[in-house]
């Protein structure tokens, strides 16, 4: 474990002055990953690999991806969303680009325009005896009215939004027991049987040197499988924490004595980052979360090097006969299942 | 800022309606029970206030302007030399607990309420003088020691360093095990201090405005800002016993061993959530509602016009501030709820925009075939309409549960919750500054420099807070000192913002400064035929007593 | 006697008696939101079984649900504390038993007591309990080991409702916390 650590942030190391010019053109090399079945994890996806990350390890070994600009982080000066990669993220965002910014935009503008007519037409010089119009029954309905109709369309997609999002997880979920504490992250693979890891921040100079940003840069990431749904626990163990990964429109709090659970499916293969959103205390801004999503094989190697069992299912037990054969069912339909259900 | 103390009794003498002798300067400004005095009192308390949390918000601010800890760990060295780095980041937390507390409860609401409350709602309903004159005096009082406790618990051990650092939410179980000393007591405390003297000023104002009105001035005759006023008192009323109540169960969980937010006793951190917010929602309307009630009379007399729908402004408020009470979980989105719960507080909460956007075109109508001057009053109010306009459409953004999930505690709702607080009931504070400032001096101020002071802060604000939006669609999240570099070009700006901010605050000052030293006397009535409202009928500033005989409203 | 206060007085004595009660309602809010979670299974608060009010043994149905066990040590407490199985699948209706292992690491005497919830929330109104360690405060003697069964049983009327039918998986979730002699429960 601990050698293999060694040799992956060495290889990473040496890697990071290309992965560096990498990231100064992002879709340099866009290549077909290949994976040994590609048909279910690359037909709905384009999975986008950096040569580098490909060319050591074949499908055998974990090596850690380099972040692509743009993708899963913040960019220069950026003003819009991080790019979505997730199914709710797209409805989301298209809910906001296509509904709510359009019409709070309309709204700020007519109130704009109105103001700079009434200013220009009613100014004193140009009006110098003011109306007595104190009531129009018609007009107060209307503007009491055409607002209720415009938030009753505002409120179907966004219901619809939420009933998405809280959709419960399928079967086939990839459980994650995600654990917030001052001031780290703790994951564990309960089905997978990868016990609890603990994930923080790297310090500036190795992050430079991996090519990631600093402050999102950690050491052990959390690593899921490509369109696969992840069904999140999240809890804290000493102060409330947040979980969030905008690039996924995720975001959890981590409350002390109780579990909650979300959910996410990543559709793209990547590096997506994430920082705690709920105050909790003097190192609050540096806790960052990473999320590397893998091809299926990548991920099953990088379970393999945790000392875990990429096909899961090991300790599950049957209550009751009758229920053996549902949950026995060869797990490794779970990936295969995923995309179809996802795009 | 206490020339306005030195100048105003001055001037009080000149009148004739002065029939009793203002009392000595001790007697009259510290065991003061006269409603314009105490209001004086509120106003320039939350001048100073201001400046502290503004001052707060300028390190918050330089420390920001670019990536890494620049300054942080030199600050508090200033108060505990062996500060290291921990030190400096807690110390980060402190100041933004410390500049969202002091902005709330000391310089909004008590400007708001306490100071043009005080002074204008027995002007306006024609009382002689509020119901209980000396419950009015407490309330100051308390209010301004409780200021003093807050600040003083920066300088107490809170845990990783001097102060609380808690956020002004003060959520357990950060605030309870995970802040040990002083610091956070003695925050609660004040916030206890602070609220029991906002209970009792909203008790004084329902009875002043129930029971003192003069003859003739039914309820649905009094002014917007009466109206506006009476609501908040209620709101005031309702809400924050329930904060003392939750931060009392804080307190006893920190130092009594009880387990009311703790998990380890069967308590739940969640609750207090509930509770909290249970009073910040309505906190909310109480900071801005004032502001309505400011804004419409201002609207009005710079139109030459009567509001427009006056019914339909009153009860609007109203509506406001019922809904207010049920819409609190949509501040807490993100805490894990189920699902029924987040689609019923999304539209609960989309529903307030509708009483708001009432008020909206019902200012725009009453400047509909109006006669509009625009003194620097109306210049402020023009900029309101628009900037609480913008924060609003946010907040019906934000409102959508599935939306909140990417934006929660971001710096989109920073910008927001700026936008309708800083460009919103800030905004409305000046404008009934400038509105009031000759009744309350007997001067007037400087229109130049009150129009030069309006179009510096406008821009500065907006350069201030717009980029927040971006940052927090990019996901920036908040109440953080440093960040990655990406984020380095839009925190640049917004610093910037607020350098050209702070220009025109300082321009602000010059303008009180040169206006009670040099400032052309005010009439009684500066304003024309538009400012129909009773404190126009007074001298200016008004005599110490006033309606000794009580006006007849027909 | 109350003729004989001044109008003042009495409005603003009602205004105080509205704050008041509101201070009241503040606290009330303690133990009524505990009610309002167990009774609606509020944030994934569980049920519990009471056979006197139990009018008749649950229907067991051939479908199936599955139950996953989650388990924290809040810290503070030298505990090792685990599922023996992550996950079991259970029909609905039908009785189950979990175990789950606690063994005290440390060298004195140690009493645990449990918080728990099941997400998703909605399932909450429907995980029964019948029997459970988290009903009661454990002691660990030094090095000691101890097997702790909850016995519970999915409400088949979880079918019934639109927003729970769906769910596929209920994670139960316990932390385990120090008593501290100080802190007892409120």
């Amino acid at each position: 474990m601990k050698s293999l650590k060694t040799l992956v942030i060495a290889a990473a190391l040496s890697l990071g002055a290309v992965g560096a010019a990498q990231a100064q053109a992002p879709v340099a090399a866009p290549v077909e990953a290949p994976v040994a079945n590609p048909a279910p994890v690359a037909a709905p996806t384009v999975v986008t690999e950096t040569p580098e990350a490909a060319a050591p390890a074949g499908d055998a070994t974990y090596v850690p991806l380099k972040p692509e600009a743009g993708v899963g982080q913040p960019v220069d000066a950026g003003i819009d969303f991080q790019p979505q990669v997730s199914p709710i993220g797209e409805q989301a965002i298209w809910f906001n680009n296509v509904m709510l910014l359009p019409i709070i935009t309309f709204i700020s503008l007519l109130v704009l325009g109105l103001l700079l007519w009434v200013i220009v037409r009613y100014r004193a010089k140009a009006n110098p005896v003011p109306s007595k119009t104190t009531h129009n029954t018609l007009i107060e309905i209307i503007w009491t009215g055409v607002p209720v109709l415009i938030l009753a369309a505002i409120a179907v997609p966004s219901i619809k939004l939420l009933a998405a999002q809280y959709e419960p997880p399928s079967k086939e979920a990839l459980t994650i027991k995600v654990t917030g504490y001052q001031w780290y992250w703790g994951y564990a693979y309960p089905d997978q049987g990868i016990g609890e890891y603990v994930s923080k921040m790297l310090p500036e100079d190795q992050a430079k040197a991996n090519g990631e940003p600093y402050q999102l840069a950690v050491d052990n990431r959390m690593v899921v499988p490509v369109g696969r749904q992840v069904k999140l626990i999240v809890t804290g163990a000493d102060v409330i924490h947040s979980f969030a990964v905008p690039a996924f429109w995720t975001k959890m709090d981590a409350v002390p004595g109780r579990a909650n659970e979300t959910t996410f499916t990543a559709n793209k293969v990547g590096v997506y980052y994430g920082q705690c959103s709920e105050l909790c205390g003097v190192d609050h801004g540096y806790m960052p979360i990473a999320v590397e999503v893998l091809p299926v094989d990548k991920w099953e190697a990088w379970v393999r090097s945790k000392g875990g069992n990429p096909s899961g299912e090991v300790a599950a037990t049957a209550a009751t006969p009758a229920a053996a054969p549902a949950t026995e069912a060869a797990p490794e339909a779970a990936p295969a299942a995923a995309p179809a259900a996802t795009i | 800022m206490t020339d306005i103390a030195a100048t105003a009794p001055a001037h009080g003498h000149d009148h004739a309606h002065d029939d009793h002798d203002t009392p000595g300067f001790f007697v009259r400004w510290f065991m003061s029970t006269n409603h314009k005095d105490i209001g004086t009192l509120y106003l320039i308390f939350a001048i100073i206030a201001g400046i502290v949390g503004g001052v707060l918000s300028g390190m918050m601010r330089l420390e920001l302007a670019e990536p890494g800890i620049q300054y942080l760990t030199g600050w508090a060295q200033m108060f505990d030399p062996a500060a290291g780095d921990v030190q400096g980041k807690h110390f980060w937390n402190v100041m933004i607990t410390a500049h969202g507390l002091i902005m709330v409860f000391f310089m909004v609401m008590p400007a708001m309420i306490g100071g043009f409350g005080n002074w204008f709602v027995p002007l306006m309903i024609g009382a002689p003088d509020m119901a209980f004159p000396r419950m009015n005096n407490i309330s100051f009082w308390l209010t301004a020691v409780a200021f003093i406790m807050l600040v003083g618990s920066m300088f107490v051990p809170g845990g990783s360093g001097l102060g609380a650092g808690t956020g002004w939410t003060v959520y357990a179980p950060l605030s309870t095990s995970g802040s040990a000393g002083p610091a956070v007591d003695m925050a609660i405390f004040s916030l206890h201090l602070a609220g029991a003297a906002s209970i009792l000023g909203a008790i004084n104002f329902i009875t002043t405005i129930f029971n003192m009105r003069a003859p003739g001035m039914t309820l649905h005759k009094m002014p917007l800002f009466v109206w506006s006023v009476l609501v908040t008192a209620f709101l005031l009323l309702l809400a924050l016993p329930v904060l003392a109540a939750a931060i009392t169960m804080l307190l006893t969980d920190r130092n009594f061993g009880t387990t009311f937010y703790d998990a380890t006793g069967g308590g739940d951190p969640v609750l207090y959530q509930h509770l909290f917010w249970f009073f910040g929602h309505p906190e909310v309307y109480i900071m801005i509602l004032p502001g309505f009630g400011i804004v419409s009379q201002v609207i009005s007399t710079f139109s030459r016009k009567p509001v427009f729908g006056y019914l339909g402004m009153a009860y609007a408020m109203v509506a406001i501030g019922v809904v207010g009470f049920i819409v609190w979980a949509h501040h807490m989105f993100t805490v894990g709820m189920s699902v029924n719960l987040k689609m019923y507080f999304t539209a609960a909460t989309m529903v307030i925009a509708v009483p708001t956007g009432i008020k909206i075109f019902s200012w725009i109508a009453t400047m509909w075939g109006g006669s509009l001057t625009f003194k620097t009053p109306m210049v402020w109010s023009l900029g309101f309409i628009f900037m609480f306009t913008v924060g609003g459409v946010t907040g019906v953004v934000l409102a959508n549960g599935g939306v909140d999930t990417n934006l929660h505690d971001t710096y989109y709702v920073v910008a927001h919750f700026h936008y309708v607080l800083s460009l919103g009931a800030v905004f409305s504070l000046f404008a009934g500054f400038y509105y009031w400032f000759p009744k309350m001096s007997g001067r007037m101020y400087n229109e130049f420099l009150g129009q030069l002071h309006f179009w510096i802060f406008f821009i500065g604000v907006n350069i201030l807070f717009f980029p927040q939006h971006f940052l927090g669609q990019q996901g920036m999240p908040r109440r953080y000192p440093d960040y990655p570099d990406a984020y380095a070009f839009w925190h640049l700006i917004s610093s910037y913002g607020y350098v050209i901010m702070g220009v025109g605050v300082l321009i602000f000052f010059a303008n009180i400064l040169w206006s009670l030293v040099a400032g052309k006397k005010a009439a009684d009535n500066p304003w024309g035929e538009g400012a129909t409202t009773l404190e126009w009928t007074l001298s200016s500033p008004p005599p110490f007593h006033q309606f000794n005989e009580l006006p007849r409203i027909a | 006697m109350i003729n004989r206060l001044s109008p003042n007085t009495k409005t603003a004595s009602l205004a105080a008696l509205l704050a008041a009660s509101m201070v009241g309602l503040g606290f009330a809010a303690v133990p009524l939101y505990d009610l309002f979670c167990r009774v609606t299974g509020f944030g994934g608060t569980t049920q519990r079984y009471d056979p006197v009010a139990a009018a008749a043994e649950p229907q067991v149905l051939s479908t199936t649900i599955s139950v996953r066990f989650d388990s924290n040590v809040s810290p503070g407490l030298p505990w090792k504390f685990y599922p023996e199985h992550p996950r079991d699948t259970v029909a609905i209706g039908a009785r189950d038993m979990a175990i789950f292992i606690a063994e005290n690491q440390s060298a004195r005497p140690v009493v645990g007591t449990a918080s728990f919830n099941v997400t998703p929330t909605q399932a909450g109104k429907y995980f029964t309990k019948i029997q459970c360690f988290c009903f009661t405060e454990q002691r660990l003697e030094p090095g000691q080991q101890m097997r702790m069964p909850v016995l519970f049983f999915v409400d088949p009327k979880i079918l019934d409702d639109p927003d729970a039918r769906d769910v596929q998986e209920i994670t139960l979730s316990y932390t385990f916390h120090p008593v501290d002699e100080g802190k007892k429960a409120s």
